[in-house]
């Protein structure tokens, strides 16, 4: 490892204070008192947002919830966007090009004129008001983005990879799940924390499919807590400080994922 | 097995292994998208209570409405700044993430902060932050406070930084993944030949970055010319609608005004322009790829 | 690596079917137990310990057996609520009973054949001896009773006891108190209200057109803002901000951010609604025991008119007629002087009825609410039209445009005028 140069410490010194910044102020905000918020400094920090966040409601849930249709999310869609990345990138057959256009249409249209038509097509199959149902829709709008950088993954991997996995014996499918697959686990770690957050965040639909309390998500439970004038900031800034810990775990998890780099020597170009 | 009818069999399994993503798509999103496509072409307005189909009579109203082309104005200077923005600020992002340096674990990680914090969060945060009162940026800025969200020259700008917060980490990830596959190999050789440091930026890094860098333009323009939630939390559009785009337009005919038939033509027509963007930068993607 | 891929998509696969079974599971429960009925209310959550609320529903189960309640919570802003219901009740859910409809969406639901006609439980001629004028007019549409009033929201005007001599009755008075506490007091503002471009603003138009002797509504029921007091409406706003009574930043301010100014005791006078009085006679408030509350102002020194807002309660037009029986059931109990009472002790929710300002209960318990029956009594409703929904964004952006300076009021109001006649189709 290099010792790193003054640019360098500059550099993420700053990029940390512009990302962070406001993180660090939405923490100091949730510990603030609710009835100073306009001085300058608080007189004293308090936990009780955070109490009445965690106690006072069924929040953990709610995070149980929102985890449980995120991750639902990522699996539906690597699941179908792997096997159909792999196949536009190595394999041959008609249609590549219009179904990777249409999946981009997808992702163009705005989504508010998309609610009344899909609740309709959820109540008629019967998963409104659960969470596939919502996870369902989810996963086809983040399509796209997964087909699309999975796909251009899958290129940047060597011909001769797959062929040879051809000559030794193996089907195409096989050639996908035991040869290219692992190589491309880079690429799948960095596209599942880009599902995975857009799942986590995504509030339209699930304001309006979900309407049980019990299955409600984390943005949904946050706008509700607002009444009609009165914004509780201590609380929602406590709220939203517990809802991003589980991505930030997540994110440390799969870091070494995201840039372990395309694997050793064998595979270079 | 090998050889022989294999072409045919690999055709079959391709077709096999799209399938889910082909039916998915058609069956979950392409209908909720002609259905918004027909109800454009009918006056449907709730409160009149009346349903009918006029064809492209919308449309019509659509082109000589003032307030959809300052819309469009608007949506166009949001993504064309917010998007360079977070581009230059990414690829330094991405290049620093890619290196080796103690504490690049944290730094990895407090990048997805902005992005993890649900969106009606965040621009509530900034929010908050902007107020002109006790807000933070003007708690710092010298002077006079700003008045950031309620004067036409700010509420803009004050949305677009917004968004550069959050979405910056999502273009620095993608330019990331790109960097990934670059070999070392060729930055070793450009080594020995004694290239500076900017000289294979520029001659190695920025060419082979090239369709990586093009995706992230491609997805963040897509999304910003959809912006909602940011400037909908800051300032509903206002003041005077110096802050609206086309989404919280075609939103605020939908679902306050109650009308359907123009508020799918809105959308209509936020799609066909993201349509003729992302025409654009297919293009010189397509050609970056046909180049290699 | 491949191993560890395996083990993360079996991982996937069984979250899944734990998500499925769990689904499935739910929907079996959904299904009420045989002999019941499933009431289900989508209401707002009303803010404050929740067991008087809980009790009063409790008391509807034990009143009518076989009867299973089930709130549901929607968002408290408006916008949200009413994107829910324009997708739900539109895509014809059922599985709602009873709806908090906002006071100008009724008209609207009522039109598109979403709510009830309730005129056979509630006849409108009754409404009108119980409840107050104001939200009648909101819930009554060509004469039918679509919705019954639950509790309801008034502006009003706040003010600095220990900075101005008194209430000021007049919008020159206001001004004059004003500049005379700023003067004495460096760094406190004058008059801080709602320019956000949004319905706040609207509704401080609106109070600003009542009080230069304006209408909103003309003849045959035309949105009418080009006119004498409209201009001076905005006139007197936009001059608010010119003359430094009030500071610049008023154009983004919305009920918050001029509550906790206010509240920091950085402003002499503020319009809002009466939520803002409890915070301010929290015990840590800087404000406490020097706030007092009166009518806004007006040209002519009269008590001026508060903009109506509240909730009302409607059913579902989509369900049966069993069920439509057994809500309109509910809404009499949830409405009732009783039930009133109790929003009005628990939640500081302002009662509809005229009578129950009288109670005794109301009166020991809470003064502050008792004694705002003369502002409620003058709260009248934003143009009572069907096409208010349709013409309210128009009209937020012009009255952006005046307050902020983009245009002058005259300019703004022609056209808003222009667009609205436009858009409610008269002079076509």
């Amino acid at each position: 490892m290099k010792r790193p140069g003054l640019g360098t410490a500059l550099a993420v010194v700053a990029f940390l204070t512009f990302f962070l910044g406001p993180f660090f102020w939405q923490v100091l905000t949730s510990l603030w008192p609710d009835g100073e918020l306009t001085r300058p400094w608080p007189s004293h920090l308090t936990v009780d947002s955070y109490v009445s966040v965690l106690w006072g409601r069924p929040f953990l849930r709610v995070v149980a919830n929102s985890l449980l249709v995120a991750a639902l999310t990522t699996g539906f869609c690597l699941t179908m966007g792997a096997a159909a990345a792999f196949a536009l990138a190595k394999l041959e057959f008609r249609g590549k090009g219009l179904l990777l256009s249409a999946a981009l249409a997808v992702s163009m249209f705005p989504p508010i004129a998309t609610v009344s038509p899909l609740y309709l097509i959820l109540r008629a199959v019967g998963l409104r008001d659960s969470l596939i149902g919502l996870a369902l829709p989810y996963a086809t709008f983040a399509l796209p983005l997964t087909l699309w950088v999975l796909t251009s993954f899958f290129r940047q991997l060597p011909d001769e990879l797959y062929r040879a996995a051809r000559v030794d014996g193996c089907t195409p499918f096989q050639a996908f799940r035991r040869v290219l697959l692992p190589l491309a686990a880079p690429g799948l770690a960095t596209t599942a924390i880009l599902v995975f957050i857009f799942a986590w965040n995504e509030f339209l639909y699930a304001l309006t499919f979900l309407s049980t309390p019990e299955k409600r998500t984390v943005p949904v439970a946050i706008s509700l807590f607002a009444s009609e004038y009165r914004e509780p900031w201590g609380e929602i800034a406590a709220a939203s400080v517990v809802a991003t810990l589980p991505l930030v775990v997540l994110t440390v998890l799969f870091q070494r994922r995201i840039v372990s780099g395309l694997t050793a020597g064998a595979v270079k170009e | 097995m090998s050889g022989g009818g294999s072409l045919e069999r690999e055709r079959r399994q391709a077709y096999l292994l799209v399938a889910p993503a082909v039916v998915v798509l058609a069956g979950v999103a392409l209908y909720p998208i002609l259905a918004a496509v027909w109800l454009s072409l009918h006056r449907f307005i709730l409160v009149f209570g009346e349903r009918r189909f006029t064809g492209l009579d919308n449309y019509a109203f659509l082109l000589s409405d003032a307030r959809f082309w300052s819309a469009l104005g608007n949506t166009a200077y949001f993504t064309l700044v917010a998007v360079t923005v977070e581009l230059l600020l990414a690829v330094p992002l991405a290049l620093l993430l890619n290196r080796a340096f103690p504490g690049r674990g944290l730094l990895r990680a407090s990048v997805l902060v902005p992005w993890a914090i649900p969106t009606v969060v965040s621009a509530r945060l900034w929010a908050w932050m902007f107020n002109p009162e006790y807000g933070l940026i003007n708690r710092m800025l010298p002077g006079s406070d700003i008045n950031w969200l309620g004067a036409p020259g700010y509420a803009l700008h004050a949305a677009i930084l917004v968004d550069v917060w959050k979405t910056t980490p999502f273009v620095a990830l993608l330019v990331l993944a790109g960097l990934q596959g670059i070999g070392e190999d060729l930055y070793k050789a450009a080594r020995v030949d004694g290239a500076s440091n900017w000289r294979m930026f520029r001659s190695i890094t920025l060419p082979l970055l090239k369709p990586a860098l093009l995706l992230a333009l491609l997805f963040r323009s897509l999304d910003a010319f959809r912006v909602f939630d940011a400037i909908y939390v800051l300032t509903e559009g206002g003041p005077a609608n110096t802050t609206e785009t086309l989404s919280i337009y075609a939103y605020k005919t939908l679902m306050r005004s109650g009308d359907f038939g123009y508020g799918s033509a809105l959308s209509v027509a936020t799609f066909l322009c993201v349509v003729v963007l992302a025409a654009v930068w297919l293009r010189l993607l397509g050609r970056e790829e046909g180049a290699r | 690596m491949g191993r560890h891929n395996a083990s993360l998509l079996a991982l996937g696969l069984a979250v899944l079917a734990v998500a499925v079974g769990a689904c499935r599971r739910a929907s079996e429960e959904t299904g009420a137990p045989a002999g019941r009925t499933r009431l289900v209310f989508k209401y707002q959550p009303l803010w404050g310990a929740p067991e008087p609320f809980r009790e009063l529903l409790a008391r509807f189960e034990r009143e009518n057996p076989g009867v299973e309640l089930v709130t549901e919570a929607l968002p408290n802003s408006s916008d949200l609520a009413h994107q829910f219901f324009l997708t739900s009740l539109e895509g014809g859910a059922e599985d709602f009973d009873v709806l908090v409809a906002d006071v100008v969406w009724v008209p609207e639901f009522a039109r598109a054949g979403w709510i009830a006609d309730l005129s056979e439980y509630f006849p409108p001629e009754r409404l009108r001896e119980d409840f107050f004028p104001g939200p009648v007019e909101a819930v009554v549409v060509e004469g039918r009773t679509y919705a019954v009033p639950w509790y309801l929201d008034v502006g009003v005007l706040y003010y600095r006891k220990d900075l101005v001599p008194r209430a000021p009755r007049t919008y020159e008075e206001l001004q004059r108190y004003a500049r005379e506490a700023m003067a004495k007091a460096p760094g406190v503002q004058g008059y801080v209200w709602q320019g956000r471009q949004y319905e706040g603003l609207s509704c401080n138009v609106y109070e600003a057109l009542w009080g230069h002797g304006g209408e909103a509504l003309g003849e045959g029921g035309r949105v009418l803002l080009d006119s004498k007091p409209a201009r001076e409406a905005l006139e007197y706003l936009r001059g608010l901000v010119r003359s430094g009574v009030s500071p610049e930043t008023v154009t983004g301010f919305s009920e918050e951010e001029a509550r906790r100014v206010f509240q920091e005791g950085r402003a002499v006078f503020m319009r809002n609604w009466p939520y803002a009085w409890s915070e301010a006679q929290k015990p840590d408030s800087p404000i406490r025991g020097k706030v007092g509350i009166a009518p806004l102002p007006t040209v002519s020194g009269e008590p001026g008119w508060g903009t109506l807002g509240g909730w009302q309660l409607a059913v579902n037009a989509h369900v049966s007629p069993e069920r439509r029986r057994l809500a309109a059931k509910l809404i009499a109990h949830l409405t009732s002087p009783e039930a009133n009472l109790v929003l009005a002790l628990n939640y500081a929710r302002n009662p509809p009825r005229p009578s129950v300002y009288e109670d005794p209960r109301l009166r020991a318990a809470d003064p502050f609410i008792a004694n705002l029956k003369e502002m409620v009594e003058r709260s009248r409703p934003r143009p009572v039209t069907p096409y208010y929904n349709l013409i309210a964004d128009v009209l937020q952006s012009e009255f952006s445009a005046a307050v902020a300076g983009l245009r002058t009021p005259e300019e703004a109001l022609k056209r808003a005028q222009k667009q609205v006649d436009h858009l409610t189709g008269v002079g076509e």
